[in-house]
């Protein structure tokens, strides 16, 4: 049974046992990954998934299932076990109805050539760590990830949805005689010279010819990377969920739509129809209608992410990021500016480039008091050139400091995600000024 | 799904040519409970329920999983991955040669999580609820969430070199944030996670509402009254939370051997410990001997055989100061010519198996929190922590208090506010003082691999008394 049938069946077998309302999310598909390290393919993965979700309401108490099986039975067993234990729970702060089905399917997001480059995943990866050797590189490591599924909704309220997606996503890591270089890719298409680009961009920096340079911890202009700004953006992003905001993980309890949070200079979007990012779809996940939208528009807060759950306790309209219980963005999008690269170089009197960072975390996420850990190049610039490498380095400052200092937006963007940018961002690089870097004192 | 399709995989792989062949039927049975301040948002059950399937194909390793409930779906699920393993890259895989169990073995906990009614389940989120309201005097809860989580996992692993192990671990863990405001002085907040291998008598166990009172008066009396600290440099008293983290971080990590090979290079990172430092390279002092044991019962970490199939035993990581042993799964081993220690975990059957922690600690001192605390004399208590990261080698790292307090003349004084400290793991190791007898274990879910797997872990220790250390405070 394809999935479009089988989630409206689920459907219609929840209310048949009593319950008021239901929706059926299916995703199933193929995914590929090779991981190489130390120029050798380390393990390829392959997976054939098929996941149901099923939220299920009755008396405006909520339960989602969620099972890793295409088995009709095994779903109308999930729902009786549901039946059996809802009504012992007290009614959900969150509950609304489900809302009047108004998304529909964008298209155009899938590439019929993923499943033929899931055989060559091994080569890809190949090719990357070909690149980067030939770049400048003496090893490399990365992950090539393909992925093609189909999403498939249906609610109680009539929704009958199916969206195909595909998507590739590549990082690679090159190390040189001094530092390493890192640069990741993602898009809804397959490319081999995105691969190849990727690997080129992480050899180029792991070459540099800079010589190892010590500074003292303190606040520097930081020329942070599409890799570094992709991972902040992420945070906030993430935090601008109405769900977050309700249970303390968000700086937006504090800075509420109006507000002025970062500096002019700062617009993210989200965004989930761009066909070129792999966070796209038309619809969300109470079948309510996608939109682009600014979250920060010009350093001001202007919407929370929600649901028409959230949206119906805050006393706001559902955004379109549903999420049954937590919103989420799809795609993070920041606005380019129209500086150059060099230019932002030249605007550093006394700075750092990031390349890359790792481990955010934070002290207060209701203050957005964080620290996050720079890995990779991390270039020191005097009077505007590169004067060498420093070790790693920490930044802890926080999200609202983060957001006002930005002063200069690059003009090219770059379509990121990796392991520490996990929703598709759209970003360039950025500069910022005044940032807080710490480094062990002993 | 049954057990004997495992079989039929690792046969049929062996017929088309794998030299080695692995299956692992694994079913895990969530049920979670969230709330928002003692209200219910929701209740989510989750089953996650499939195989995964490693082969070693042309010497190239390759990682399937899927559903398989039939010869035929399994039989596909292996063409399927040896498609993907045709693609060689010219480097041969192996695994190295153990003595492998046969064996089944089951957690039975004292108050099955079934026997217990959702009712109790839920109604723990609004006593806690009223607990941290009743407690609190100035501060007001900006947010209070809790999450309280079962699960149920079964695992069945066949492989081609005579491994069987079944195996059933039921998991309970509850995790708390608790955020207080104050209009003059900002605010604080906290999280909370609890983990263990049993049933619901670990839950009765944590005694969550008076522990949330607990941690919220320390809170508010922290945010109400709390100083920045000392500038010079101080003896500082680290928790046992601390210190479990601690020896998480910049012990466990760096001494996984795929990391030291570097096959989390683009990751997680690669390790300052290169193979030729094993058995050598002085970390640390006497005091310094870190122990990461998967057999400790009731632990979040618990498992009796690893995922190859290998029986668990403690390892001792850092041995009186000196690296002494890293974690190994049998692909680790093969590479390093040595001996697997059973540290191969797959999270679920859409993971593979990759060396991993399980429960790492610090090995006890001898002395009483007090005498810690005399021995201090003019310093920091640092007891827990929010904010903590470590580079990519496992080096520079960084704490940041929750929960700290002044010691003067050997006595804990005033509160103080989000003291940080950063150094290096050869420091750390090479200053410990001195430390307290009793070990105290925390639970967290590690993160690591590609994708993403999270495994429960424990991480523990005593109390340490560090040499003075210059601290640093968090920004506002």
């Amino acid at each position: 049974m394809n999935p479009v049938e089988l989630s409206t069946r689920m459907v219609k077998e929840a209310l048949k046992q009593g319950f008021d309302e239901a929706a059926v999310l299916i995703e199933a598909g193929k995914r590929c990954m090779a991981k190489f390290a130390n120029n050798i393919v380390t393990v390829v993965q392959y997976w054939r998934s098929y996941q149901a979700s099923i939220y299920l309401a009755k008396s405006r108490r909520i339960y989602v299932a969620t099972i890793t099986s295409s088995r009709p039975q095994d779903m109308v067993e999930a729902i009786r076990n549901a039946r059996r234990i809802i009504e012992k729970l007290g009614e959900s702060q969150l509950y609304a109805e489900l809302p009047e089905p108004t998304g529909k399917p964008l298209g155009g997001l899938a590439d019929p050539s993923m499943e033929d480059y899931m055989d060559k995943a091994s080569e890809l990866a190949l090719e990357a760590v070909n690149t980067a050797l030939e770049n400048g590189a003496s090893k490399a490591a990365g992950t090539i990830d393909l992925a093609s599924s189909i999403v498939a909704l249906a609610t109680s309220r009539g929704a009958e949805l199916k969206e195909e997606v595909t998507y590739m996503k590549a990082y690679v890591r090159a190390f040189g005689p001094k530092t390493t270089g890192h640069w990741a890719y993602a898009s809804t298409r397959a490319s081999e010279e995105a691969v190849r680009e990727t690997a080129r961009i992480a050899a180029e920096y792991a070459s540099l010819k800079l010589d190892i340079v010590d500074i003292e911890p303190g606040r520097y202009d930081a020329i942070l990377s599409p890799l570094v700004a992709g991972n902040l953006v992420d945070e906030v992003g993430r935090s601008a969920s109405a769900l977050h905001v309700m249970m303390g993980f968000s700086p937006f309890a504090k800075y509420k739509p109006g507000e002025k949070i970062g500096a002019e200079t700062i617009t993210i979007i989200d965004d989930p129809h761009d066909k070129a990012l792999p966070g796209s779809r038309g619809f969300d996940d109470e079948a309510v209608e996608t939109k682009r939208k600014p979250i920060i528009e010009r350093g001001v807060v202007k919407t929370l992410l929600h649901n028409t759950k959230t949206a119906a306790k805050m006393g706001a309209e559902t955004t379109g990021n549903a999420g049954w219980i937590d919103p989420h963005p799809w795609n993070l999008v920041v606005e380019p500016g129209d500086a150059k690269l060099e230019e932002m170089i030249r605007e550093v009197k006394r700075g750092l480039l990031v390349l890359n960072n790792w481990y955010t975390r934070y002290q207060n996420a209701y203050e957005g008091v964080f620290s996050t850990v720079t890995r990779d190049a991390l270039i020191y610039i005097e009077d505007g050139e590169y004067k060498g490498i420093v070790r790693r380095l920490r930044i802890a400052d926080t999200i609202p400091n983060l957001l006002s200092g930005v002063e200069m937006v690059g003009r090219k963007p770059y379509d990121v995600s990796w392991w520490e940018v996990p929703i598709p961002t759209r970003v360039p690089y950025m500069l910022v000024r005044g940032l807080r870097f710490t480094k062990p004192v002993v | 799904m049954d057990v004997d399709l495992l079989g039929f995989i690792v046969d049929y792989a062996g017929k088309r040519g794998a030299s080695y062949a692995e299956a692992r039927l694994h079913v895990i049975d969530y049920l979670e409970v969230t709330s928002r301040n003692g209200e219910l948002i929701g209740i989510g059950s989750w089953r996650s329920s499939g195989i995964g399937i490693r082969l070693i194909y042309n010497g190239v390793l390759v990682f399937a999983a899927g559903e398989a409930s039939s010869r035929e779906e399994a039989r596909s699920l292996v063409e399927e991955a040896i498609a993907k393993a045709k693609a060689g890259a010219g480097f041969r895989h192996g695994l190295s040669e153990e003595r492998l169990g046969r064996a089944r073995y089951e957690l039975k906990p004292v108050k099955p999580l079934e026997d217990v009614s959702i009712e109790e389940k839920t109604s723990l989120h609004r006593e806690a609820w009223e607990s941290l309201v009743g407690r609190l005097r100035e501060a007001k809860p900006a947010a209070f969430a809790v999450e309280y989580m079962e699960a149920h996992e079964y695992k069945a692993i066949v492989t081609s070199d005579g491994a069987f192990i079944e195996s059933s671990i039921p998991r309970v863990s509850l995790f708390a944030n608790i955020t207080l405001a104050s209009p003059q002085k900002g605010s604080i907040q906290r999280f909370i996670e609890l983990g263990a291998s049993g049933g619901y008598e670990a839950v009765e166990s944590w005694r969550l509402s008076e522990r949330v009172a607990e941690e919220a008066g320390e809170m508010e009396e922290v945010l109400m009254k709390g100083v920045e600290p000392p500038k010079e440099p101080v003896r500082v008293v680290l928790g046992s939370e601390v210190v479990g983290l601690i020896v998480h971080e910049s012990c466990g990590h760096p001494m996984e051997a795929d990391r030291i090979w570097g096959r989390e290079a683009a990751q997680a990172g690669e390790s300052f410990v290169k193979p030729d430092m094993i058995g050598r390279y002085v970390i640390g002092n006497e005091q310094a001997t870190v122990i990461d044991d998967p057999t400790i019962p009731g632990s979040f970490g618990y498992y009796l055989f690893d995922d190859e199939g290998v029986p668990a035993r403690p390892r001792y990581l850092y041995l009186r100061g000196v690296l002494n042993e890293p974690l190994h799964t049998r692909w680790s081993a093969y590479i390093f010519n040595t001996h697997s220690n059973a540290a191969a975990r797959a999270m679920d059957y859409t993971s593979e198996p990759i060396p991993r922690m399980a429960n790492t600690y610090l090995a006890p001192g001898d002395m009483s929190l007090e005498e810690l605390f005399e021995e201090a004399r003019d310093g920091v208590y640092i007891k827990n922590y929010m904010e903590w990261n470590i580079d990519d080698i496992r080096w520079g790292q960084r704490y940041v208090g929750l929960a700290a307090y002044r010691i003067r003349n050997g006595e804990l004084a005033e509160p103080i506010r989000n003291p940080a400290i950063e150094f290096t793991t050869k420091w750390f190791y090479s200053n410990i003082a001195a430390k307290s007898k009793k070990v105290e274990f925390y639970a967290g879910l590690c993160g690591k691999g590609e994708p993403m797997q999270g495994v429960p872990v424990w991480f523990g220790g005593p109390h340490v008394l560090l040499n003075p250390l210059k601290l640093g405070v968090a920004p506002k």
